[in-house]
C-alpha cells in the first residue's frame, strides 16, 4: 500500500503545535487517507489529503468548520488542522469512531441485525443531526451509506466525513454519491444544496427501513446493464417512486425487489406517507420534500407505535389509520401471521404511546417545554410486585404526578410510586395529561 | 428473526481477467503477473465487501497457442483463489476475445457492466480483429468496461487501444514490477467499484466521462523508474 503517513510519524496541529503521533492506517477514500493517532494522550482520527486534493479552498473550508464547531455531538467534526515536516499538504484531527458504531453497508448486508426500535432511534437521531446542521446554515451535500454509522444495539448515530460541509449557497467540489443524489443533481441542473440533502436523507432512511432503493422497481428490472446512462435515466431523467399511489409503472417486482414488498406493509400509513410525499410531489418540487423536523417527529411516533406480537414476540406497529379503516383490526404479525391486538396505550396530547412491557416515557412525552429530550426516562412500565398480572406505570422522575381514576378522586403519584394501568385512568404530568386505554 | 427480508438486492458483476501467457511472458513477467493477481485478491474482497449493490463474480482466460478458461466458473470473490498461470506458446489474443464473446451470449438478463482486464506483452498472432468484432457484436461486450495493461515496451499498444475502443482512455503501460502490481490493483478495485457502486463524485474529476462507466484513472508512474523487464 502506498500510504501518505507512516506509523510513529509525528504531525503537528497548526494552531497549538501539539504533537499528533500516527498509529495505524484505517482506510483511504477519494480525498485522502484516515489514520488512528494519539493527540496529547487521546486517541483521535487523523485525515490526510492526497496532494492534489489538499487545495487552498478545502483548507479554508476546514478552517471555517473548525471555527464554527460541530452542530451536534453526533458529528465527528474536524477539531484542528495538522501539518508535517517533509509531507505535502495537510490534514485534520477529529474524534475517533468507536468500534460499536457500524456502517450502513453492514446493515444492507445483514451483518448486523438491529431491532425496529433501534432503527427508529437511529432515524430520529439522523434527522435531528441534519436538522441541527441545516439550522446553522450549513449543507452536507453527500449523505450516503459511507458517511453514517450507528450502534445496532442502541440506535445511536455518528455522522462522518464532514469535509464537504459548508454554508448553504457556497459551491463545493462535490456532486454527491450516485443512487443518493436528488434527480435535479443527477440531471446536472444544480449542485447539492439543503433541499437535495433532504432527498438524500429520505433515500438513506428508505434504505434503512425498507432495505431497498425507493426508485428501483419495474423500471430497474427492465434495464439489462445498469451503467451510467441507465442510472442517469433511472435516478435522474425518469425517477418514479416504487409506491407512487398515482403511478403504478414502477412497482417493485417479486423475486427482484422482495425487501420493498415485505417491509412497506409493515409500517403505519403515516410513516409511508412521508416517503410518498418526498418521492412524488417532492421528486420535482424540492420544497415539498419532508423536512428533518417532520422526520424526527415521525421516527419518535414510529418508536411509540411499536408493539410485540403476543404469539411470537416480533416487533409490529400500531396503525390508528388502519384500525379506523378496517373497523379495529391491525395487520397480522409479519413473522407468524397471527392476529396482533394493541397493548395498553396512552394518549398524550396528539400522540399515542404503546405501553409495552419495556416502554419508557421521556421528558419529550410529558413536558411541552422539553420536546426531543430523551436523556433520562421519567416513567417506565412495571409489574405489581405481589401480582405480576397487574401492570403499572412507575414514576421514575423527580416530579410528582396526579392521577384521576375513572369515577374516583385525584391522587398524588410521588416519585417511585406506580399507577395501575386501567382503562380511563388519567395522569397529569404537569403540562400534559395522559389518558390510559387498555 | 429480528426483522424480515434478506440482504439488499444485488446485480451480478462479471470480472474477467484476459491474460497473455505467451512464451515471451516467461520468467519475471509471468511471476510478477501471478504475484500481482494474488496481491489484488484481498483488495478486491474488501471492495466487494464494502459494496452492497454488486455480487462480484471473477473468472480468468489465458491465451497463448489458443485460448482457454483458466477459471471457468464465475466465482464469488470471497471464494476466489488463484492458481498460477504458466507461459509458453504464441499470442492468440483474438481467440480469447472469441471465448468472451461466446460467454457473453449467455450472461443473463440483468447485471452491472462486466469488467474485462486484458494484460499482454506482445502482438496478437491470430486474427485479433475477428475476435474484437465478435465481442463488440454482443450487447454485453459493448457495455463492458474494457481495461488494457501492456507489460513492457514490446507491447502492441495500438491493439490494446483498439480493444478499449475509446480514444479518451488509453492502455496503461507497466514497465516495472511495482507499476504492474499497482495497475492490476487499480483495475481490480477502483474499476470494480466504478462499475458497481460509483463512489462520491467530485465535480471536476480526472475521470473519463464519455464512456458508460466513468472511471477515475490511476496515477501515472514515475518515468525515471528503471525498466526491469
Amino acid at each position: 500500500m502506498n500510504q501518505l503517513l507512516n506509523p510513529n510519524q509525528t504531525v503537528r496541529t497548526t494552531t497549538s503545535g501539539t504533537a499528533c503521533v500516527v498509529e495505524q492506517f484505517l482506510g483511504g477514500g477519494g480525498q485522502g487517507e484516515v489514520y488512528r493517532a494519539q493527540l496529547a494522550g487521546q486517541p483521535v482520527a487523523l485525515k490526510w489529503y492526497y496532494p492534489h486534493q489538499a487545495t487552498a479552498a478545502q483548507r479554508a473550508l476546514l478552517e471555517n468548520l473548525i471555527h464554527s464547531g460541530a452542530p451536534d455531538p453526533r458529528f465527528l467534526w474536524p477539531l484542528e488542522l495538522t501539518e508535517a515536516d517533509g509531507v505535502a499538504g495537510y490534514g485534520y484531527v477529529m474524534p475517533l469512531r468507536e468500534p460499536r458504531f457500524r456502517g450502513m453497508v453492514d446493515l444492507m448486508k445483514r451483518r448486523i441485525e438491529p431491532t425496529f426500535a433501534a432503527l427508529t432511534i437511529a432515524g430520529r437521531d439522523l434527522a435531528h443531526g441534519f436538522l441541527q446542521l441545516h439550522a446553522k446554515g450549513l449543507c452536507y451535500r453527500d449523505i450516503s451509506f459511507g458517511n453514517v454509522f450507528f450502534d445496532p444495539q442502541t440506535g445511536e448515530v455518528l455522522i462522518c466525513d464532514n469535509d464537504n460541509v459548508s454554508a448553504v449557497g457556497t459551491e463545493a467540489n462535490i456532486q454527491g454519491t450516485p443512487r443518493f443524489m436528488a434527480p435535479e443533481v443527477v440531471r446536472g441542473e444544480t449542485r447539492p444544496n439543503a433541499a437535495t440533502d433532504l432527498f438524500s436523507l429520505a433515500v438513506l432512511l428508505f434504505y434503512m427501513f425498507m432495505m431497498h432503493h425507493p426508485l428501483e422497481g419495474k423500471k430497474e428490472s427492465a434495464i439489462r446493464c445498469l451503467d451510467a446512462p441507465a442510472m442517469q435515466k433511472l435516478y435522474g431523467e425518469e425517477p418514479i417512486f416504487i409506491f407512487d399511489p398515482d403511478n403504478e409503472s414502477n412497482r417493485p417486482e417479486r423475486g427482484l425487489h422482495d425487501n420493498a414488498l415485505i417491509y412497506w406493509p409493515i409500517y403505519p400509513a403515516f410513516f409511508q406517507q412521508l416517503f410518498v410525499q418526498t418521492f412524488t410531489k417532492g421528486m420535482h418540487k424540492p420544497d415539498e420534500r419532508v423536512r428533518e423536523s417532520i422526520w424526527r417527529e415521525a421516527m419518535i411516533r414510529l418508536h411509540d407505535a411499536l408493539i410485540y406480537c403476543p404469539a411470537c414476540g416480533a416487533e409490529n406497529f400500531y396503525d390508528a389509520q388502519r384500525m379506523q379503516r378496517t373497523g379495529g383490526a391491525l395487520a397480522p404479525c409479519w413473522q407468524c401471521g397471527q392476529p396482533v391486538s394493541p397493548p395498553p396505550r396512552m394518549r398524550l396530547g396528539r400522540e399515542v404511546v404503546m405501553l409495552n412491557y419495556n416502554t419508557r416515557l421521556y421528558p419529550h412525552h410529558i413536558d411541552t417545554n422539553r420536546r426531543f429530550d430523551f436523556s433520562h426516562p421519567v416513567a417506565e412500565i412495571t409489574r405489581h410486585p405481589a401480582n405480576p398480572a397487574i401492570w403499572g406505570l412507575k414514576n421514575v422522575s423527580a416530579e410528582k404526578w396526579v392521577t384521576i381514576p375513572v369515577g374516583g378522586s385525584a391522587q398524588d403519584v410521588l416519585p417511585g410510586r406506580t399507577v395501575t394501568l386501567v382503562s380511563g385512568t388519567r395522569i397529569q404530568f404537569g403540562t400534559i395529561e395522559g389518558d390510559i386505554r387498555v | 428473526m429480528v426483522r424480515p427480508g434478506g440482504e439488499l438486492a444485488t446485480r451480478p458483476l462479471h470480472f474477467i481477467w484476459l491474460l497473455d501467457c505467451s512464451g515471451s511472458m516467461t520468467g519475471n513477467k509471468i511471476g510478477t503477473l501471478n504475484h500481482a493477481i494474488r496481491e489484488a485478491i484481498p483488495h478486491m474482497r474488501r471492495v466487494a465487501d464494502d459494496n452492497p449493490n454488486a455480487s462480484v463474480l471473477v473468472r480468468a482466460i489465458t491465451f497463448s497457442s489458443g485460448a482457454k478458461w483458466h477459471i471457468t466458473h464465475p466465482t464469488p470473490i470471497d471464494q476466489f483463489t488463484w492458481n498460477d498461470v504458466q507461459a509458453g506458446g504464441v499470442t492468440d489474443m483474438g481467440r480469447a476475445l472469441l471465448l468472451v464473446a461466446d460467454e457473453f451470449q449467455h450472461l443473463g438478463e440483468r447485471g452491472l457492466p462486466p469488467v474485462l482486464v486484458l494484460i499482454s506483452d506482445g502482438q496478437p498472432t491470430d486474427d485479433f480483429n475477428r475476435g474484437l468484432e465478435a465481442l463488440m457484436a454482443q450487447p454485453w461486450g459493448k457495455k463492458a468496461v474494457r481495461i488494457a495493461i501492456g507489460v513492457g515496451q514490446d507491447t502492441d499498444m495500438d491493439v490494446l487501444q483498439k480493444f478499449i475502443g475509446n480514444p479518451e482512455m488509453t492502455p496503461l503501460q507497466a514497465n516495472n514490477v511495482e507499476t504492474l502490481v499497482n495497475y492490476i490493483k487499480w483495475a481490480s478495485t477502483v474499476v470494480l467499484q466504478a462499475a458497481s457502486a460509483p463512489p462520491s463524485q467530485p465535480v471536476d474529476p480526472t475521470t473519463i466521462s464519455t464512456t458508460n462507466v466513468p472511471i477515475p484513472m490511476p496515477a501515472t508512474p514515475d518515468p525515471n523508474v528503471s525498466d526491469v523487464w
